[in-house]
């Protein structure tokens, strides 16, 4: 046997954006152990949520990721609102379903810029990241911010969107629609990024399951399971099917995210087409009853899992957040055993790691 | 209300949750309540295919030790040793344990999602 050392991957590290340090157990350059560690990021979110009115949460739960903010402000009302239960405006599923997947849309050129960087295409890493400007711009124009959008509100949606908006967001998803497939089909045909990516951090069918993983990452390994088909919010009106590949590896995990970066901009047109007019949002009476509650909604990186308990007063007796990394991470242990140093860094990237929503 | 949720002993916990991955169910998550003096667990799995969702929860004491899941779903690794280093449920024999340092430093707060005698004092009187 070869002699071990132990290698600290992270916290810090070119390829990681937010901190995780795995403890990786190398013989000569292969991984034979890894241990994660987190903690660097958590800010005690859950408990904070006890300690605020209800309607304040959703400024704090929309602060649990920088990427998918929208998505938690809106799961946050989703599961609040069913303590009631209280129904929203068909309009407002629809927006907010909008608002889901241009997060998903952005979110997804984001990985895929990181993950080709990571490989060493700058310039495509460029391409990806000047297209997801303009899903910025339309998130800025419709819902007033490119980062924290703050859309949600108990009940329905703040903001709307108008016929000028509609008419913009279409013609630029139209165009980033083009400008992605066009990128798309340039990375997962490339020599180069096959050689990297198939055969890379396998994980099974039974595997995934098992491991209870979910998003892009569960499907890439063939489990065709999905939030969205449960038909929360408008989903139960639009043309969705998810989308999977068949084999487990890191090349899998880029395929299943470039499918479902085009998909998010169909499900975008989709909605726009079939968005009907109305309020965008009903009031809520009183505070939440006493009663417990939970929802799952997918998020860009998966099945985002948010359970509340109402006292009958103004603040949660209780809010638990369980975010797809937290679902995710344990797979990294089955993954990286076996591969080369060389490839930890996109068999980590692979799995989208979010650890500021992991650790709230 | 939480569909499809069976309340359970905690000698009762492993072979509830063998029979869910025999059946090849995901495990979600879990959660725990401050009930007081006891603490309420809860463990959510999805059913594969279909994803329909149902749940396992037991009470037990405070400082009562509870069987670890992580022997059946290592995956259950991070949210036993969170519920350990947060709430102080005592899991025993963790197939991966931090040693009450997973999310916590050394000089953070003890068991913070405990509830406060202010929190406990604000919900009887009807909340603020």
């Amino acid at each position: 046997m070869a002699p071990r050392t132990i290698t600290p991957f992270g916290p810090q590290h070119p390829v990681l954006p937010e901190p995780i340090q795995l403890k990786l157990t190398l013989e000569d350059e292969k991984v034979v152990d890894v241990l994660p560690a987190i903690g660097y990021g958590h800010r005690g979110i859950e408990k904070a949520c006890e300690l605020n009115e209800y309607p304040k949460n959703i400024y704090l739960c929309e602060r649990i990721c920088g990427i998918c903010s929208a998505i938690h402000g809106m799961t946050y009302c989703d599961v609040v609102e069913k303590l009631w239960p209280l129904e929203i405006p068909p309009r407002a599923k629809y927006l907010r379903t909008i608002w889901a997947e241009m997060s998903r849309t952005h979110s997804h050129l984001l990985w895929l810029g990181l993950a080709v960087d990571a490989l060493g295409f700058e310039s495509m890493f460029m391409q990806y990241w000047r297209i997801r400007e303009k899903v910025l711009d339309i998130l800025e124009m419709t819902a007033g911010h490119r980062v924290t959008q703050s859309v949600a509100v108990v009940g329905g949606v703040r903001r709307d969107i108008d016929d000028d908006q509609k008419k913009h967001c279409i013609e630029v998803l139209k165009d980033v629609r083009k400008e992605a497939e066009a990128l798309n089909n340039v990375l997962v045909n490339d020599y180069t990024v096959k050689a990297r990516t198939v055969g890379k951090g396998v994980l099974s069918y039974d595997q995934a399951i098992a491991l209870g993983c979910c998003g892009p990452h569960l499907r890439a390994s063939g489990v065709k399971e999905d939030c969205r088909q449960l038909g929360y919010w408008a989903y139960g009106d639009l043309s969705f099917e998810p989308i999977t590949a068949p084999g487990g590896d890191t090349y899998s995990r880029v395929a299943v995210r470039c499918g479902e970066l085009l998909q998010a901009i169909d499900l975008q047109l989709e909605a726009f087409a079939k968005m009907p007019e109305g309020d965008i949002a009903a009031k809520p009476k009183g505070s939440p009853p006493a009663n417990e509650a939970a929802t799952r909604i997918e998020q860009p990186r998966g099945e985002l899992f948010y359970y509340a308990k109402g006292n009958g007063t103004r603040n949660l007796e209780r809010l638990r957040v369980r975010t797809p990394t937290y679902a995710n991470i344990p797979s990294l242990l089955v993954m990286l055993p076996g591969c080369e140093m060389a490839d930890v860094a996109i068999i980590v990237l692979s799995i989208d790691p979010c650890i500021s929503c992991t650790e709230r | 209300m939480i569909d499809k949720l069976k309340e359970i002993s905690k000698d009762q916990l492993l072979a509830e949750v063998k029979k869910y991955a025999d059946s090849k169910a995901k495990f979600v998550t879990g959660s725990c309540n401050d009930l007081g003096d006891k603490l309420e667990v809860t463990y959510y799995f999805n059913a594969s295919p279909g994803m329909d969702m149902s749940a396992l929860r037991f009470v037990v004491g405070k400082g009562e030790e509870v069987p670890s899941m992580t022997g059946i779903y290592l995956t259950a690794v991070l949210i036993e040793n969170e519920m350990k280093e947060l709430f102080g449920l005592k899991v025993k024999d963790l197939a991966i344990d931090f040693g009450g340092h997973m999310m916590l430093a050394q000089d953070s707060p003890v068991l913070p999602m405990l509830k406060s005698e202010d929190q406990k004092a604000a919900a009887q009187k009807g909340g603020k």
